[in-house]
């Protein structure tokens, strides 16, 4: 398996260059990507200027870090100077930011070989990648099924291991779902771990920056390099300490609980799956805690409005006369900006702009906007009360497994309902990682999600770890990519 | 109930064209998930304070002069500029 432990070890022993290793990365991308469509744009040049650079250093002695080499991707909403970021949607075609995302200058002074940007729901809208301008990415496991999304392309990419791995964003299971799709790890961090400087902005209050890995390990080394704190970002707040040195602490003891809720209307190879890591968890020695979540019922409209009010006032700034795409037959500014926009935005897009303004107009805002903050309110403060009696919360990220292409475009309700299990985390800010547990009668990967307190990253990437040292058949390498 | 006249003046705050013949079915959908919206109001009553998350505040400094970008730079990715402006359009 191409993780970076693994890669770290054959630069330093020198089995490979580290400009070998990225041909070799890039070569598969250029075999797998038509089919895959992880990658919107490769960045071969870049990436080979700088796996040039780790070569001479490691050529003249000098000690390389665990990041230092490792061919990775970027999801298109992450700004790269210089370097198209698209959202993957036509009215960002051709814009190049000034400056990087901060996770990408942290990664970028550690020598991270970009390989490319990759693939996603348009402005992050989406479930399953197909909102993209550039159709959806494909599910290495089944290239009929859809990657998931919104960070699709990273997942397919890490998947297909044509990336060792990349950074997502998550808003309401954006990491998580796609990772679960493709049969990887993702985690999504507290709101303010990670610096969101750069990332192109869909819901201010739920958006978080996250690692999508081949293992629980990487997904420790990766959070641990970007969760730094960053005076350009006002809800940063940093991470204290590291999640790595307590990775393989014993989990004898831990309370691991399940909300009833969570299981409702869940598939049931999903649920069993998610019931036999709890066995699992069980055999090392944690104690398993049943609870009511009764606050869950309300997340997912909770989520929806306050998602989409968010992204109607973020997504103002669209206007054709700073970035972007401008129309070419106007009359007058009015117009210009309706052209550009209806033009530029794709359907669901616009569906979630037109809701947002909706229920943050006159007359609707205290029935909707406001009501659902204060229910926010209320799922925090019930996370809150369940943390009193576990350590941890086991659910599924997603009630399914990948489904087929074409299915989330018909009914935007159906579609919604995928984010069930995940979008609880966003609104109460707090850390979420999926974790392959298994695969369905039709060999495609199943996913659970370990949920922790605020700043409680350390603990879930153990309690994952852990599994997946027990569970390791879980974690699969498909037919694609480079083989380490 | 959302109506056509909701979806046009809607529209129009979002600065977005919507086709006569898309109408319809874009306020059947938007009623539609209006209604999975509605789920919420089922909730009990709720005094629950919600400001954000992670206990936050504001945070000062001294506004003080530091270095940015140049002109050139925050123009480069205008469609159209003019005399190191932004082109918002031309006159009619």
């Amino acid at each position: 398996m191409g993780t970076i432990s693994k890669i770290h070890e054959m630069l330093t022993s020198k089995q490979c260059s580290c400009t070998e290793l990225t041909k070799s990365y890039l070569d598969e991308i250029e075999k797998s990507n038509g089919e895959l469509n992880a990658y919107v744009n490769v960045t071969d040049g870049e990436a080979l200027k700088t796996a040039e650079a780790v070569d001479k250093k490691i050529a003249s002695g000098e000690e390389i870090g665990l990041l230092e080499g490792v061919p990775m991707t970027l999801k298109d909403n992450l700004s790269t100077k210089g370097i198209e970021t698209t959202c993957c949607s036509k009215i960002l075609t051709g814009y190049k930011p000034i400056y990087n995302a901060t996770v990408w200058d942290i990664l970028q002074s550690q020598n991270a070989v970009m390989l490319g940007k990759t693939n996603m729901d348009e402005f992050a809208m989406g479930s399953s990648c197909e909102t993209s301008y550039f159709g959806g990415a494909a599910n290495p496991f089944n290239t009929n099924h859809v990657s998931g999304g919104s960070s699709g392309g990273v997942a397919s990419a890490v998947g297909a291991n044509i990336a060792a791995y990349g950074l997502g964003s998550d808003t309401g299971g954006s990491i998580r779902q796609p990772a679960s799709f493709c049969g990887i790890v993702g985690l999504k961090p507290t709101y303010g771990a990670v610096s969101r400087y750069g990332l192109i902005a869909y819901a201010s209050s739920l958006d978080q920056i996250g690692p999508i890995t081949k293992s629980v390990e990487d997904a420790s080394i990766v959070f641990d390099a970007i969760s730094k704190y960053d005076e350009k970002d006002s809800t940063s707040k940093g991470y204290s300490g590291d999640t790595y040195s307590s990775l393989n602490n014993d989990i004898k003891g831990m309370k691991i609980g399940i909300a009833r809720e969570y299981l409702d209307g869940v598939r049931d190879d999903v649920k069993q799956a998610v019931l036999n890591a709890a066995e699992v968890y069980k055999s090392l020695g944690a104690e398993i805690v049943y609870f009511d979540l009764p606050a869950l019922k309300f997340a997912l409209p909770v989520y929806y409005i306050i998602a989409c009010a968010e992204a109607s006032s973020n997504l103002g700034r669209y206007d054709g006369i700073r970035y972007g795409y401008k129309t070419e037959h106007y009359n007058g500014t009015h117009d210009m900006i309706c052209r550009t926009r209806s033009e530029g935005f794709g359907e669901e897009v616009k569906r979630r702009i037109l809701l947002g303004t909706y229920v943050l107009s006159a007359g609707y805002y205290d029935a909707y906007y406001k009501k659902a903050q204060n229910l926010r309110g209320t799922i925090v403060k019930a996370f809150n009360d369940a943390f009193e009696h576990c350590d941890v919360i086991l659910a599924p990220t997603v009630p399914m497994t990948a489904f087929e292409k074409g299915r989330a475009v018909s009914d935007p309700i159906e579609t919604y309902l995928t984010d069930i299990c995940t979008v609880p985390v966003n609104i109460a800010g707090l850390p979420g990682v999926s974790v392959p547990c298994g695969f369905n009668a039709n060999g495609m990967p199943i996913g659970m999600q370990l949920i922790g307190k605020s700043f409680g990253e350390a603990t879930i990437l153990n309690a994952a770890y852990k599994y997946q040292q027990a569970a390791g058949e879980n974690f699969k390498d498909t037919k694609w990519g480079v083989k380490l | 109930m959302v109506t056509r006249e909701d979806v046009e003046n809607i529209a129009l705050l979002s600065k977005l064209f919507v086709p006569e013949e898309e109408l319809d079915s874009l306020t059947q959908s938007m009623q539609e998930i209006i209604n999975f919206a509605d789920e919420i109001n089922k909730a009990p009553a709720s005094d629950e304070a919600f400001d954000n998350i992670n206990n936050l505040s504001n945070v000062f400094r001294e506004d003080e002069v530091v270095e940015s970008y140049s002109s050139e730079e925050i123009l480069r990715n205008a469609p159209e500029q003019a005399e190191k402006h932004f082109l918002v359009r031309n006159r009619e």
